[in-house]
């Protein structure tokens, strides 16, 4: 019974793990093409379960279809912030701060957007497999939150292909780390930047369409998601995909024991703790390398 | 060659690395009281580390400073400051949205001693001391031939005229020790000579200088010269001694 | 007498009469105005306060703080608990809370304001969560989401502050002290040093600033403003729940700052005043009204990035320069 419990615990961990690792993943690709915290990583994924949510009830798409409709339109919202907040923000000399307020602002329209079309009620999508689920050591785990651990850990090697094999990833990179070299040998820096808010808007949205069957869709959900989803990135370095699901897994268990040992009300409140001590004592994350520009 | 006792600063073995690569070696002078002392290296000899040693921004892996016959190494760059340590930086740090009067007013924050809750409540203390640092701002301001620009905030300035102002805050302040970190780099010729003179000024008032500088004609001001390659002292004496001095010319001079 | 002696006493006489016609119509607006208008005008006034403090911060320090709901809620119910339940005096009850916000401030901000750029603004924010929870958790002190009621009004030389009407008149001359008071430390000797190690915190080390500390200090400060307005505030709605302390009021008061202009203290009334009333008068347009709200903030960073503010400062100066003496030596 005990261990069933403990068993039980580790298993929503895990699952909880993938989900802010996969927000997180999308926040590394931003900061990594453009040195740029995004604060609507939160509300991709918001906007991701929205879009997979009308499909799906309203127009009675089949699941696949809305998932992938989640995730281009969480593409397309993602260049769409790079083209009409970021670039103008870094056309006046934006800072930090400016970048981190002007996504914020970006934040609370898609979430003021949901509440204004959805209300305050919450809502659930049908997951993979149903409401089924697997029985390991008599404690139970969604079929979907398998599957959700098994795509992201297929993102997690898909992202990895990306910046290692492809032109685009390595112009990326390249664009990010010097800018001006980058347009000396031909890379368009402005359009990668577009595409790099593009992938990590890409990312929001399939992380939005996987999350929603296991929590529920609500106007307010965004920032939480964006906080702890930072937390995971900070702790996996802040610009490894690999890293940012790591540091989910880490996050989610310590989250998940927590409830077990303390008590679940303040769930929160260890893991703000832990991304502030994270912060101040690793600010490189568990893998990071020295001299890192963490802010 | 002075007594020892009249050293000001000694920097005593001084090593640094960073990571496997070591930057500075067993490096050892002394500037003594009152002198205008020369640092001169190459590029990347470690020139800006062990500036950044002596005014506290970095520790040492090894070896200790001694200022005023004290060892300060553990202290912090406020406290060397209060002991009347003060460096100048290598690109001219001025605040740049104050003006130049204001540059100069953050120069005098050692002499006051009233804190935020005076501050609020503009206590006859704050007015004291804004007075105190107006005066001794407005003799800066004539001394520097800052008159001009007094009004101006310190970005719109060029770049010579910033130094002028870092090095007027720095005076203000009125130091024991005033180290240069390459004070005449993107100043034009006539600029060096009028710094060249503000030097010797400065040195009148009885104010021990530490230059760092490439510039061999800025140099010339320095009384003994210490000349710095990879780390090490390779050499030390008047400018004409170092000129000479085999090591140097391969090194240095070579390079030039 | 010369020319620009008339132009000084000019600029002098007009800006004499633009205060006294600026004091003229506050104190004539609650006559003129409905009790939910001067309603809006006395959260205003409480919110100058502990916008003030987030302003400061900003504008002097170069800190994003989103932790102020946090302050503003200790203040809150350090005064609710203090008086329902504890019996305590009001002034010894705000006393507490300002001290424990600047105790907490201290202790969360020794280690956190050592941080900067990104991790600094997440770190405030995470505090803002952490906050919120707790004010929810500890419901034995906070009432949880039922709240405290019943909390007292002020009452001053046997007036009680029970109406807008009346606490118009009490809260604003306060706003003016914190304000007043702000704006003397920004010119004396701490005023300057923030300035300076903001904008370059090496030359500030030199200059023998303790940078830290006085970032510290500051942040102090700030809680200490939010706690006030969080006790007046408690008095004046005598109703106090977890509502009101969540991440929402948080980015609220930084957005009086930004809509405001940080760099500017009286910018601080401008964003009060604008962060209150906008979002009643787009409440007409139904629940569109954060989303217009989100906007304006994007807006406002794009575009005025010093804020109604700087962009009024802006405006005077060239209003006023074909009538002001150019002043060419910088002598106070």
């Amino acid at each position: 019974m005990v261990l069933s419990l403990w068993i039980q615990a580790i298993l929503s961990g895990v699952t909880n793990g993938f989900v802010y690792g996969l927000i997180g993943l999308g926040i590394a690709v931003v900061f990594r093409g453009a040195r740029i915290i995004n604060a609507m990583q939160g509300d991709f994924a918001l906007l991701g379960g929205v879009v997979a949510y009308l499909l799906v009830h309203n127009l009675g798409w089949p699941l696949p279809a809305a998932f992938l409709a989640a995730m281009l339109s969480g593409a397309v919202c993602g260049m769409l912030v790079e083209r009409l907040l970021i670039r103008p923000t870094a056309r006046r000399q934006g800072t930090d701060d400016s970048y981190l307020l002007v996504t914020l602002g970006g934040a609370f329209a898609v979430s003021a957007s949901v509440l204004l079309y959805f209300g305050r009620d919450s809502y659930v999508l049908p997951g993979i497999g149903g409401d089924q689920s697997v029985d390991v050591f008599n404690a139970a785990i969604r079929v979907h939150a398998l599957a959700l651990i098994v795509i992201g850990t297929l993102v997690v090697i898909a992202l990895r292909w990306f910046y290692r094999g492809t032109r685009l990833g390595q112009a990326m990179l390249a664009a990010s780390i010097d800018p001006d070299g980058a347009q000396t040998i031909g890379i368009n820096v402005p359009l990668v930047r577009t595409l790099t808010f593009g992938l990590g808007g890409l990312v929001g949205g399939l992380a939005g369409m996987l999350v929603t069957p296991l929590i529920n869709l609500h106007y307010e959900m965004g920032l939480l998601l964006t906080l702890k989803g930072f937390a995971a990135a900070v702790l996996g370095g802040l610009t490894s995909p690999f890293g940012a699901v790591f540091g989910g897994l880490v996050l989610g268990l310590v989250e998940s024991l927590a409830i077990v040992t303390v008590s679940s009300g303040y769930k929160d409140v260890i893991a703000m703790t832990i991304l502030i001590l994270i912060m101040i004592v690793m600010p490189q994350g568990l893998f990071g390398r020295r001299g890192r520009m963490g802010g | 060659m002075t007594e020892a006792a009249d050293d000001l600063l000694k920097v005593r073995n001084i090593s640094r690395h960073f990571g496997g690569l070591q930057v500075l070696r067993h490096v050892d002078f002394a500037v003594p009281e009152r002198s205008i002392t020369g640092l001169i290296g190459p590029n990347g000899a470690g020139k800006s580390t062990l500036f950044n040693i002596i005014s506290g921004f970095l520790t040492p892996s090894e070896g200790d400073i001694d200022y005023a016959g004290v060892r300060i190494t553990p202290l912090s760059i406020q406290q060397r400051s209060e002991m009347g340590l003060m460096r100048s930086f290598q690109t001219p740090q001025v605040f740049p949205d104050l003006t130049v009067w204001e540059n100069l007013i953050v120069g005098c924050h050692k002499h006051g001693r009233s804190g935020m809750v005076e501050g609020l409540l503009a206590l006859p203390v704050v007015w004291r001391e804004r007075r105190a640092a107006s005066e001794a701002a407005q003799r800066i301001l004539e001394d520097f031939n800052l008159g001009a620009v007094s009004g101006r905030l310190a970005r719109e300035l060029p770049a010579g005229q910033q130094r002028i102002v870092e090095l007027a805050r720095a005076v203000i302040a009125r130091p024991r020790l005033l180290c240069l970190d390459e004070p005449s780099s993107g100043l034009s010729a006539d600029e060096v000579q009028d710094l060249m003179a503000t030097i010797h000024r400065i040195s009148k008032t009885g104010v021990t200088i530490l230059l760092v500088s490439h510039d061999m004609e800025l140099i010339s001001v320095c009384e003994r010269i210490h000349a710095l390659c990879f780390g090490e002292i390779i050499a030390n004496g008047t400018l004409a001694e170092i000129q000479a001095h085999p090591d140097v010319r391969e090194a240095y001079l070579g390079i030039q | 007498m010369s020319s620009r002696r008339i132009a000084v006493t000019a600029s002098r006489t007009l800006t004499i009469a633009a205060w006294i016609a600026g004091i003229a119509v506050w104190a004539a607006l609650p006559w003129l105005l409905g009790r939910g208008s001067v309603d809006i005008l006395v959260f205003a006034g409480l919110y100058t306060i502990a916008g003030l403090g987030v302003s400061f911060l900003l504008g002097q320090c170069g800190i994003v703080s989103l932790a102020q709901s946090v302050f503003y809620g200790i203040g809150a119910y350090s005064t609710a608990y203090g008086t329902t339940v504890l019996g305590w005096p009001i002034p010894a009850c705000m006393l507490a809370g300002i001290v424990v916000s600047g105790l907490v401030a201290m202790l969360v901000g020794t280690p956190v304001l050592r941080l900067s750029g990104y991790f600094l603004a997440l770190a405030t924010l995470a505090l803002a969560i952490m906050g919120h929870v707790l004010f929810l958790e500890w419901d034995w002190l906070t009432g949880g989401t039922l709240g405290i009621g019943g909390i007292p009004h002020l009452s001053l030389f046997g007036f009680t502050l029970n109406t807008p009407f009346r606490f118009y008149y009490f809260i604003w001359p306060c706003a003016a002290v914190v304000l007043w008071l702000h704006y003397n430390l920004l010119r004396s000797r701490t005023g300057i040093a923030l300035r300076a190690m903001r904008d370059a915190p090496s030359a500030a080390k030199v200059a023998g600033i303790r940078v830290e500390s006085l970032r510290v200090r500051t942040f102090i400060l700030s809680a200490v403003l939010g706690s006030f307005a969080g006790s007046l505030f408690a008095h004046y709605v005598s109703f106090v729940s977890v509502d009101s302390f969540g991440i929402d009021r948080a980015i609220g008061f930084l957005l009086i700052a930004v809509l405001g202009g940080a760099r500017s203290i009286s910018g601080t009334v401008v964003g009060a005043l604008f962060v209150t009333a906008a979002p009643n008068l787009l409440s007409r347009l139904g629940e569109i009204h954060p989303l217009l709200f989100a906007l304006l903030l994007i807006v406002a960073v794009i575009f005025l990035p010093s804020g109604f503010g700087g962009a009024f400062a802006d405006l005077w100066r060239r209003l006023g320069g074909s009538l002001r003496p150019t002043v060419k030596d910088g002598t106070p």
